[in-house]
């Protein structure tokens, strides 16, 4: 009997310790003191500074110095480095599409097999990460390349609660519940969208964030894969009838806030703003986890706003498809310390620093949900977890001629007034004279 | 800390080529004594010494950069592999360069004729009334605004809401209080291009201004008296005297402007990035160069096309210069 009790109190107290030391043990590295890092990203003020934070918890442990510097120019200045010889250690790439026409140029160096096999133990759907880092070298060889931090969800809808019970409306759980729901607010006079597109250089991009989510509603994964490949043509039928989907909806009048014309014109900045105006300018607004960052200040997350899963159709065999984005940190050489900080990054506490901060989301399984700053993320964190199907942002892995210039282009055309095939046909044609 | 070592910086500049002109102009003049049969060969060295520190700044960052131009845009994407003319018959065929030469060649006609125009006229009438001045300072004032900055505040003005919507856009709240529809000016071809160059109408009309101000003072007041003792009209002055004095100056701010408009980038950036058949070259060029990974020799080839453009404005305000200082 002793003997059991104490096999069982030794159990316990091992199960006890290895959980709880799993979750609170610090990060320890190399001693790399004198060594030093440079890193260029995209994240600028106020994102910068949480990632400083990241930053210091390596340099404390290693003794190491990181340099890390933001620019909202990255996309240029990554181009400009590397032919000019000097690009930073870390480059930080908001686009994979980008990263692997860099990676084919020679600038970007393999990670190598221990940085794989970290990511492969650490995150959920591993695979497809390191599928999206993964490019052809010079020579034309599949390499891995990067590390994916700080990810986002894009399969959102937020709402204001308020407004959906003085109408009673129900968060619809389904594509059918949620057209069904946009008919009824039209009826009831309300305005179901708001939908901007506006973005200075970048503008379209919030409707190609559109199609995406809709091709992943109407077709298959591999066809969605195909599209982006451009396996399947631009001007496929299917393509075409997803954007007769988003023309359903952005292109009525009774649909959207302003009415077709202001789609284009407003800056998606502006556009969730018509949420919270009394009375709603709009009820629903299709957006990334980013976008309560640029609601009106003071709202409170979950009372004043909230969001539900842009649902997938109840009678097509689709599973929940979930459409996201990410960051991707790849490295220019793979010395002692760059190899050093890319471990790091997958140890959870580089991830739980940028958690309490707010602003982030990571598909790593090994960190602590409550150390999220707000349970809107806890949230996000779910959906990502639980996605059957999670595909990246396919305009971000389209060649950049396309994913980020005609595909913008072309669907900011399409709001004002060209037809779909017309549309698609330019985009197509721009996909082959780019190649 | 560092705005000492940039201070530093300058300062060993300043330094290192003040001895670079002393030390060979005292060599020079060391061994040129010796020898008066060198006295050809010192002269013209002296010459060269003096300019190659300014001909190397100019070769670096002019002169190389145009001959790196060009060589590029006979390359592919990353500027490594050949691909001879195929950029130049990508552009050709390229609906977006046409639409851009076509929007560049109107800017040209309209943007510098009625930045002069304008400005000529209301120098002309500003001189007359006792608050012209102030009025000249209203309208010098855009000049100190950027592209960029301007271009924002006419986006204000250009704004567009729904039909039902208070509209906060000048332009459009104007439009319904006559009990029209409001129209989103920015997204309507052809014309929203006329509205964007009023943005540079609006600035550059100032320049103009300025200057024709000063020019008008130059013009003899006798000449004018005399005229109007014989009975000119004022409309009559304007054509035969003031008009052909200030030729030259007409000439000048013309160019200047129009050089200006060849290379007109930030206003278009800065509020439709070329969508809505709004393209002109420079935005076309910063597309290709930079977005979505670059493409150097796409941009190349566009960047080329600018210069093409410029040069003869340039060569031919260079030959007016001249002609004028020969005068």
């Amino acid at each position: 009997m002793k003997l059991i009790k104490l096999i069982v109190s030794v159990l316990t107290l091992s199960i006890f310790t290895s959980s709880f030391g799993n979750a609170s043990s610090a990060y320890t590295g190399p001693d790399l003191s004198g060594e030093s890092l440079t890193i260029l990203g995209p994240w600028m003020a106020p994102e910068d500074e949480s990632f400083r934070d990241v930053i210091s918890i390596f340099e404390n442990a290693t003794g190491a110095t990181v340099e890390y510097g933001g620019s909202d120019e990255f996309e240029q200045i990554i181009n400009i480095d590397c032919q000019a010889g000097s690009p930073p250690d870390i480059a930080v790439f908001p686009q994979p599409g980008l990263a692997a026409n860099i990676a084919a140029t020679g600038c970007l160096k393999p990670l190598g097999p221990d940085v794989e096999s970290l990511v492969k133990s650490n995150y959920a759907a591993a695979q497809s990460w390191i599928d999206l880092s993964t490019y052809k070298d010079e020579s034309g060889f599949d390499k891995f390349y990067g590390v994916f931090y700080r990810v986002n969800v894009k399969s959102l809808v937020w709402y204001s609660p308020d407004n959906f019970e003085d109408n009673g409306y129900e968060v619809p759980s389904s594509m059918e519940e949620l057209l069904a729901l946009t008919d009824q607010m039209a009826a009831d006079g309300n305005t179901p969208w708001c939908i901007g597109l506006g973005s200075g250089g970048a503008t379209g991009w919030p409707a190609t964030d559109w199609m995406e989510d809709i091709m992943l509603r109407t077709h298959s994964p591999t066809v969605y894969d195909q599209w982006v490949s451009n396996d399947m043509k631009f001007n496929d039928p299917r393509v075409l009838e997803a954007m007769d989907f988003f023309g359903s909806i952005a292109l009525n009048d009774s649909y959207v806030n302003g009415g077709a014309k202001a789609v284009a014109t407003t800056d998606f900045r502006d556009a969730p703003n018509g949420l919270f105006t009394s009375p709603a300018e709009c009820m629903m607004h299709r957006q990334a986890s980013f976008i309560p960052a640029f609601f009106p200040e003071g709202l409170e997350a979950g009372v004043d706003y909230d969001f539900f899963y842009f649902p997938a159709y109840a009678d097509k065999d689709l599973g929940k498809p979930v459409l996201g984005g990410g960051t991707v940190l790849t490295a220019t050489n793979m010395n002692r310390v760059t190899t050093e900080f890319m471990k790091f990054l997958m140890h959870p506490e580089a991830h739980e620093r940028f958690m309490e901060k707010g602003g982030f989301l990571t598909p790593h399984t090994g960190v602590d949900t409550s150390k999220y700053a707000s349970d809107t993320f806890r949230g996000l964190h779910e959906i990502l977890q639980q996605a059957t199907t999670f595909r990246f942002d396919g305009s971000d892995l389209m060649p950049g001629w396309v994913g980020a210039g005609s595909f913008w282009t072309g669907m900011v055309d399409y709001t004002n007034g060209k037809s779909a095939q017309e549309v698609a046909d330019a985009i197509q044609a721009s996909w082959e004279a780019g190649e | 800390m560092t705005i000492f070592s940039l201070a530093l910086t300058v300062l060993v500049g300043i330094l290192v080529f003040v001895l670079f002109f002393h030390v060979s102009n005292f060599l020079l003049d060391h061994f040129g004594k010796r020898s008066s049969k060198i006295f050809k060969l010192e002269n013209s060295l002296r010459v060269i010494i003096f300019i190659a520190p300014a001909f190397i700044v100019l070769f670096v960052f002019i002169i190389y950069p145009v001959f790196e131009t060009i060589r590029l845009s006979f390359y592919d994407k990353i500027g490594r592999e050949f691909l001879g003319w195929s950029n130049y018959a990508w552009a050709i065929k390229d609906p977006d360069f046409r639409r851009s030469i076509l929007n560049n060649f109107g800017w040209l006609l309209i943007v510098p004729t009625l930045s002069t125009f304008f400005g000529l006229v209301i120098a002309n009438l500003a001189d007359r009334i006792w608050w012209g001045t102030i009025a000249k300072s209203i309208i010098f004032m855009p000049m100190a605004i950027s592209f960029v900055g301007a271009g924002v505040i006419w986006k204000f003005i250009y704004d567009y809401r729904g039909p039902g919507d208070e509209q906060i856009g000048l332009l459009n709240a104007i439009v319904v209080a006559l009990g029209f529809e409001p129209q989103a000016w920015l997204t309507i071809p052809i014309w929203n291009n006329l509205f964007l160059m009023a943005i540079m109408i609006w600035i550059q009309t100032g320049l103009a201004l300025v200057i024709f101000s000063a020019a008008l003072r130059s013009i003899p007041s006798e000449t004018l008296d005399a005229a109007r003792i014989d009975g000119a009209s004022e409309l009559k002055i304007f054509w035969s005297i003031i008009i052909p004095y200030l030729q030259q100056t007409i000439l000048v701010i013309w160019t200047i402007i129009t050089i200006l408009v060849l290379k007109v980038f930030d206003i278009i950036y800065a509020m439709t990035n070329g969508q809505w058949q709004t393209e002109v070259l420079a935005n076309l060029m910063y597309d290709w160069m930079f977005r979505g990974g670059g493409d150097s020799g796409r941009g190349s080839v566009l960047a080329f096309c600018i210069m093409i453009g410029v040069i003869p404005i340039l060569g031919w305000n260079l030959y007016q210069h001249r002609k004028e200082q020969k005068v």
